[in-house]
């Protein structure tokens, strides 16, 4: 179903809302894109139809820190406003480890089930972004609730799944459905976004795909070489939508076995450090090389999913200037010369 | 809120049993009862201190009480150590893949074990002997560092008694009263004589020994889908969620800890 909706209108629905849910929105803070909680004041400061906010999607999902041992409080009705296509693929990969196989993570679940998606078009890519690199559009296609594409002073509204159809019933019959020249024009709009992601990655283009360059050059003398500025900060996989690990550390408050689950970073020393100090991944360029396999070759090969969805946000945090294009382009060359 | 995985439940320290200078078995009797398959794993932990992974070493016939067999290596097993009958700590499991005794019905089982690798070997004995007319054959190799070394050293002796069941033992060096073999575990694999064609290799035991001997047992001529490996990663989850267990692919707390050797045979640097 695809609708039409001026921006006004919208932004009055936004307000009604807002009574019953925490809205948080992509606005411009320090020429980021960040995800303010709206409120009347700043409603009408969000962009929709641009790049990806700077905090990634899971923040709403998997915390930075939790006790989960203890039930501290109960899910608020969330909404997360213009999500990218980026983020919304990496939730793909949360899915899947924190609600499916034996065991499901009740902590996940609530605050999943009790969140709208309401994704957004990417019209406008940063010099980071790669989505295309991997097959990736910069427009939803699912995976959303609503999805709105800024066109004509408002949106075209697309529903996404019965969650997202009853969010909109209170207005629905006030909504026009979107003719065909509308959803046209879109199809036009996210042609020109696609063809800028693949303009701005024309030098990073590879003939193989990342998963046959990563697991082909398993030997290169390459990963050593790209580690050498990493820091081992752990900023590239917190900040990675799709990075889900976590460390349990035992704590002193919080019922009778108190535990916090913390996100962990496979770069650091000791992230798969067994008993008496054995490390199957002592070396940097190791681990660094495990992320880079973990993304592209184990994760695909478990979910058909692959872990990186060319957010570039990696590419930004990266303290010894790593990025990921370049040590794929790095590693494919000898080859492809 | 549904089930929390993340809950340990109670278990009280009934009794500690001295095996070695630096190895104890903790018998454990769980608030409720934890029912698992030979060759899972469970997480013990204790409040404010931490968390760690640890196969039962008793048999999963046995449901009101779990033996743990534990070797003091790091902060966690440290304080185990230190603990006292009587007191309490969490347990929360099973979780993964334990052995798949159907494949073993009808076959010669070859256990090869070292150090307190012989932990979750016990349990798979118990098991084994428990269905002993499913298997043609059990074969032990074991192997410690010194005599003193051996865990289980009562047991040893209602053992060699069992029908069907040959033990084979090893030290890396022997002191006086030692009359069996000297040298590391494989050396044992040297005095075996297996029907190939119908026996599978269980390896358990610190990774270098992992690793020989298992090109040992392929050396012999044992397929690699005949070999059972007990993987060691540092679960913390025990989930399959936080990641810190990946081996390749898998997660060695859902997908193993056992493992098939040739489905983990190409996963670069498995040894460590």
């Amino acid at each position: 179903m695809k609708f039409y909706i001026n921006k006004v209108d919208w932004e009055k629905f936004l307000g009604q809302i807002s009574k019953t849910y925490r809205i948080y929105a992509p606005q411009e803070v320090y020429d980021e894109l960040s995800y303010q909680l709206l409120s009347p004041e700043n409603v009408n400061n969000t962009t929709y139809g641009t790049y990806r906010a700077v905090q990634p999607l899971k923040i709403f999902f998997s915390l930075p820190q939790e006790k989960v041992t203890v039930v501290t409080s109960q899910p608020e009705k969330t909404i997360v406003l213009g999500v990218k296509n980026c983020d919304l693929k990496a939730l793909q990969i949360l899915d899947k480890i924190f609600l499916e196989g034996d065991f499901v993570d009740p902590f996940y679940r609530e605050r999943r089930e009790n969140t709208l998606i309401i994704s957004s078009d990417c019209y406008q890519p940063k010099d980071t972004c790669f989505c295309t690199l991997l097959d990736n559009n910069p427009f939803p296609e699912e995976g959303f609730d609503l999805n709105l594409s800024p066109i004509d002073n408002g949106f075209l509204l697309e529903v996404g799944s019965p969650k997202g159809e009853s969010f909109i019933a209170s207005i629905r019959e006030d909504l026009k459905e979107a003719t065909s020249d509308l959803v046209k024009e879109r199809e036009n709009r996210r042609k020109e976004a696609k063809k800028r992601v693949v303009e701005v990655n024309r030098e990073f283009k590879t003939k193989r795909p990342f998963s046959a360059i990563v697991k082909d050059e398993y030997a290169s003398p390459v990963w050593e070489e790209v580690t050498k500025t990493c820091v081992e900060c752990g900023a590239c996989t917190n900040i990675c939508p799709s990075c889900y690990c976590f460390l349990l550390v035992d704590t002193e408050d919080g019922g009778k076995f108190p535990k916090v689950k913390f996100w962990d970073s496979c770069q650091h020393t000791g992230f798969a450090r067994v008993a008496a100090d054995v490390n199957p991944r002592a070396k940097l360029y190791e681990r660094l090389r495990n992320r880079y396999l973990c993304k592209y070759e184990y994760r695909p090969e478990n979910f058909g999913i692959v872990a990186c969805t060319g957010c570039g946000r990696c590419v930004e945090a990266c303290q010894g200037k790593i990025d990921k294009r370049e040590v794929i382009k790095k590693l494919s060359e000898k080859e492809e010369k | 809120m549904a089930e929390n995985p993340y809950l340990p439940v109670e278990a009280k320290i009934e009794k500690i049993i001295d095996e070695t200078s630096n190895i104890k078995t903790f018998v454990l009797k769980p608030s409720r009862k934890i029912k698992f398959e030979t060759g899972q794993f469970v997480q013990l932990t204790i409040p404010g201190i931490g968390e760690a992974p640890f196969t039962p070493s008793s048999s999963p016939y046995q449901t009101e009480k779990i033996e743990i067999t534990i070797m003091k290596v790091g902060l966690l097993t440290g304080k185990l150590h230190e603990m006292r009958e009587g007191e309490i700590i969490g347990i929360r499991g099973p979780y993964g893949r334990g052995y798949p005794f159907d494949d073993f019905y009808n076959k010669e089982v070859l256990i090869l074990g070292g150090g307190v690798g012989m932990a979750p070997l016990r349990s798979l004995l118990l098991t084994l002997l428990k269905n002993v007319d499913k298997f043609r054959r059990i074969v032990l190799c074991y192997g410690a560092k010194t005599p003193e070394d051996i865990v289980y050293k009562e047991a040893f002796p209602e053992w060699k008694k069992k029908k069907k069941l040959e033990i084979l033992r090893s030290v890396d060096k022997a002191a006086s009263g030692w009359e069996e073999t000297e040298g590391l575990v494989t050396v044992l694999l040297d005095k075996v004589k297996m029907d190939l064609k119908n026996s599978v290799a269980v390896v358990c035991g610190p990774p270098i020994m992992m690793k020989f001997g298992t090109l040992k047992l392929l050396d012999l001529g044992y397929q690699p889908e005949n070999i059972y490996l007990s993987m060691e990663k540092n679960m913390s989850c025990g989930l399959g969620k936080c990641g810190h267990c990946a081996l390749g692919k898998y997660y060695v707390c859902k997908d193993g800890p056992v493992f098939k050797y040739d489905l983990i045979k190409d996963v670069p640097d498995i040894w460590l």
